[in-house]
């Protein structure tokens, strides 16, 4: 290859990456970030920006697991429940013979990403859609919770929990350290690997996926099982940064997850997209409902000003552009 | 013969995307009681000139005629005002909608305001009648074979009583029955004066057919002639510009001793209790009428769908292989007819879309060399001569380099087995060609080809043995000895000549 071709290949690729969606939800932080730093005092502090990514690595966490389900053609709704049953779950599994407190972490872990592959097998095998079966299993796991854990917030005397909530190892929350690595790691597994190759062809045709030799079955359970995996990592997390655990502790992740996924510039439909544009839709969320705050408004005005510039946001960048 | 007006007609048109001139300065002019042929290869500009003279598209320049009058805004709904009724090669039926509710869709007939349906029934009866659809009215379009959703995609363009009939590649699903009827269809049309334009890749059809023909290269007219005195070589040279040479490669006997496939009482979807034999380096056609079952065979075969067997060895192991992949390691591979939805992932580049099998076999955490992938994937582009960057998506591919990129797919893992169906449906010439040379050089190579096809001088001039289905069952086989178009269908339509005797 002579130079000027080398030339103009990193050039059209730079061209490539500067219009494309993580980069631009990227920018659109950014933005926000600078303009609402002039307009509020104290808004572009470090100490407040590192807290708003400190807070978008809970939605980063759900939305990565939501963005494996996505791409391959499905969704997960039961990824609230799933967080809250990790937050209120967590000290029931406590023993005392392990100081550490990691063996009630890897018991938690373990059942969420079980409670995942029941998904993956529903909708795999049983052939439910993936929104009936994971609105049942949330719905499921909400009455199990009631049961288990009535209406009182619990507390966890985790020392590890504790830890991840609160520590931060020079000077970065643990919650964003877990959020990189995690984050490399869906990277590598998504766009360097035959299995997230599979993914994309599964979201974009599934017969055609089937016949080329793609094992519909295995793959989808362990998206599933991953998203599982995703939301209980989350709610271990939130009960960190919280110190309790109570119902409903879950429940603002469901809509952020999808929306973070949607805003990153993944097809809903299946088969396009990335979680490097997950990250920035999960920060840009974040900063959305901060900037609500400041705005002195009563809650339901929240509440109603966040779903319509959610909708705003969408209609500006994510909009779907017409295939098949 | 005194010339009439023309009822519909196109004076220089010209028409371009994006800057790439797709049509330059074409003329052409549907008469009264004549089947005008259009021909010419993938990408020849045919179906702008269909989407320009119904409305779908403006020309740049030059006009559209009708009655011999220039039309200055010409729409579909302008068009079909007109009487000008066009049959797509993408079917566009609803598939939940009834036979007779598809028929009648955008011209209901209406009393007090709601669909008169009595009336509706009874104009859609008329229509359906007419191209031989004999299936409830009420039965769902999504729950024909693809063969007869063709027939209610003409009884619809039938329904508003046309005056011209354009027809893209109406027959490239049909099976040779209903061809037959069409055929005798359009005759009576052309009686009744109906103007019909024919677009079609079989030119036997067109030879039968048609009175007039235009064919189309590369945008520009290249020839605009009646069709006597012209034969099929001729029309193939017009439209490849050379000479065609023979469509069809030698047919070698390339069979070996050894055993690909062996089924027993193979039951699978419609099939039923199929016995059935491959060797190494042979070519089986299937054939038959279409949606008699031949693709659950395949499907069958391949572990796609259930299936049953009293005993099978396939791939050199016993027993059916339970899934796609258990075929896959057994050396089986699968090209499907319907390549849009079940061959390739349109949306995506051209190379994952080669890469995909290796992708199913590889390790799942296995890191991807990139490197390597793009070395493979140029290979196959370069031994199947596909056009276009390997980074772009397969949509922008034309139907014959998709078919192509459908079958290299499958060449990184030198399956032993090739199950194709129906692989040159709605492929040009030229890669047509190509795809038979292909064929007998898998054969050579000692692989099992078994090959369904709608298209009979395919099976006639490709296969070593042929086996007609009918009903779900393979009633004939046919030696290589006894091959031709009139013993395939004659085996094919046994039934049929049962149920008129009857």
């Amino acid at each position: 290859m002579s130079i000027s071709d080398a030339g103009i290949l990193s050039r059209s690729r730079i061209r490539a990456i500067v219009t494309s969606r993580p980069f631009l939800t990227f920018a659109i932080v950014a933005l926000v970030w600078i303009v609402a730093s002039f307009v509020s005092r104290g808004f572009g502090s470090y100490g407040h920006l590192r807290y708003l990514v400190e807070l978008a690595a809970v939605i980063g966490l759900v939305a990565a697991g939501q963005t494996f389900v996505v791409i391959a053609g499905g969704i997960d709704l039961s990824v609230a429940a799933i967080v809250t049953v990790a937050a209120v779950g967590l000290p029931l599994f406590a023993i005392d013979a392990d100081p550490t407190g990691l063996t009630p972490i890897l018991a938690v872990l373990a059942m969420t990403t079980a409670i995942g592959l029941v998904n993956g097998l529903g909708v795999a095998l049983l052939r439910v859609h993936p929104m009936i079966m994971t609105l049942a299993m949330a719905t499921f796991l909400q009455g199990l919770l009631i049961i288990i854990a009535g209406g009182s917030a619990v507390t966890a005397a985790n020392p590890l929990v504790s830890w991840v909530g609160n520590a931060r190892p020079f000077g970065v929350p643990a919650g964003i350290l877990v959020w990189v690595v995690v984050s490399v790691v869906v990277l590598v597994v998504m766009h360097a690997t035959p299995f997230g190759a599979r993914l994309f062809a599964m979201g974009a045709g599934p017969l055609a996926a089937k016949l080329s030799g793609v094992p519909i079955a295995t793959t989808t359970m362990a998206v599933y099982g991953i998203s599982g995996f995703m939301a209980g990592l989350a709610g271990i997390l939130v009960l960190g940064m919280n110190g309790q655990g109570y119902v409903g502790i879950g429940d603002p992740y469901l809509l952020a997850s999808i929306a973070a996924v949607v805003l990153g510039g993944t097809s809903i439909l299946g088969g396009l997209g990335t979680y490097a544009g997950s990250i920035p839709g999960a920060i840009l969320l974040v900063t959305i409902t901060a900037l609500i705050t400041v705005v002195n408004a009563s809650p339901g005005w929240r509440s109603i000003l966040f779903g319509t510039l959610i909708l705003a946001l969408l209609l500006l960048s994510g909009r779907e552009a017409a295939r098949r | 013969m005194a010339s009439p007006a023309p009822i519909l007609a196109a004076r220089g048109v010209s028409k371009g995307f994006f800057g790439n001139p797709v049509l330059r300065d074409v003329s052409i002019a549907l008469m009264p009681g004549r089947v005008h042929a259009l021909l010419g290869e993938n990408g020849a500009g045919k179906s702008t000139l269909i989407n320009l003279l119904s409305g779908a598209l403006r020309p740049d320049s030059g006009t559209i005629e009708i009655d011999g009058q220039a039309v200055s805004r010409h729409s579909p709904p302008e068009a079909r005002r007109a009487g000008i009724a066009v049959v797509q090669q993408e079917l566009s039926l609803t598939g939940s909608l009834s036979i007779a509710e598809n028929v009648g869709l955008g011209d209901y007939p209406r009393r007090f305001g709601l669909v008169d349906y009595a009336a509706l029934a009874a104009r859609a009866k008329a229509a359906c009648d007419l191209v031989g659809l004999h299936e409830p009215l009420a039965t769902p379009v999504g729950e024909l074979s693809l063969g007869r959703r063709q027939m209610v995609e003409i009884a619809k363009a039938l329904y508003r009583k046309p005056r011209v009939l354009i027809l893209d590649e109406p027959t490239s699903s049909l099976s040779a029955t209903e061809t037959r009827i069409l055929t005798t269809l359009l005759e009576k049309l052309r009686a009744e004066g109906i103007a019909i334009l024919y677009i079609s890749h079989r030119l036997d059809e067109v030879m039968q057919l048609c009175q007039h023909v235009t064919v189309l290269k590369d945008g520009t007219c290249t020839a605009d002639r009646p069709l006597e005195g012209v034969n099929a070589a001729g029309l193939v040279r017009l439209m490849v510009g050379r000479d065609p040479g023979d469509l069809f490669p030698r047919w070698d006997s390339t069979r070996t001793d050894r055993t690909a496939i062996a089924v027993a009482k193979l039951s699978a979807g419609a099939m039923q209790d199929v016995d059935l034999e491959i060797k190494a380096g042979e070519v089986v056609g299937i054939g038959g009428l279409v949606g008699q079952g031949q693709e659950d065979l395949l499907l069958g075969l391949y572990g796609a769908i259930p299936a049953k067997v009293v005993s099978a060895t396939i791939g050199g192991q016993a027993g059916l292989p339970g899934n796609v992949p258990q075929a896959n390691a057994r050396g089986l591979a699968y090209v499907p007819a319907d390549r849009k939805r079940e061959g390739l992932h349109l949306i995506h580049p051209i190379l994952t879309n080669l890469m995909l099998p290796a992708f199913a076999r590889m390790p799942a955490l296995k890191l991807r060399n990139r490197a390597a992938e793009r070395e493979t994937a140029m290979g196959l582009a370069l031994q199947f001569s596909i056009k276009g960057d390997l980074g772009r998506a397969a949509q922008a591919l034309s139907g014959g380099n998709q078919q192509k990129v459908a079958l290299a797919k499958w060449m990184p893992h030198d399956p032993t087995v090739l199950l194709l169906n129906d692989p040159t449906r709605g492929v040009d010439v030229e890669t047509k060609r190509e795809i038979y040379q292909m064929l007998r050089g898998f054969a050579a190579a000692g692989k099992a080809v078994v090959l369904l096809s709608s298209d009979t001088p395919e099976l006639v001039h490709l296969c070593d043995r042929v086996a007609v289905v009918r009903e779900g069952r393979i009633v004939t086989m046919l030696d290589r000895g006894g091959l031709s178009e009139e013993a395939i269908v004659a085996a094919a339509m046994g039934a049929e000549r049962e149920r008129q005797a009857a």
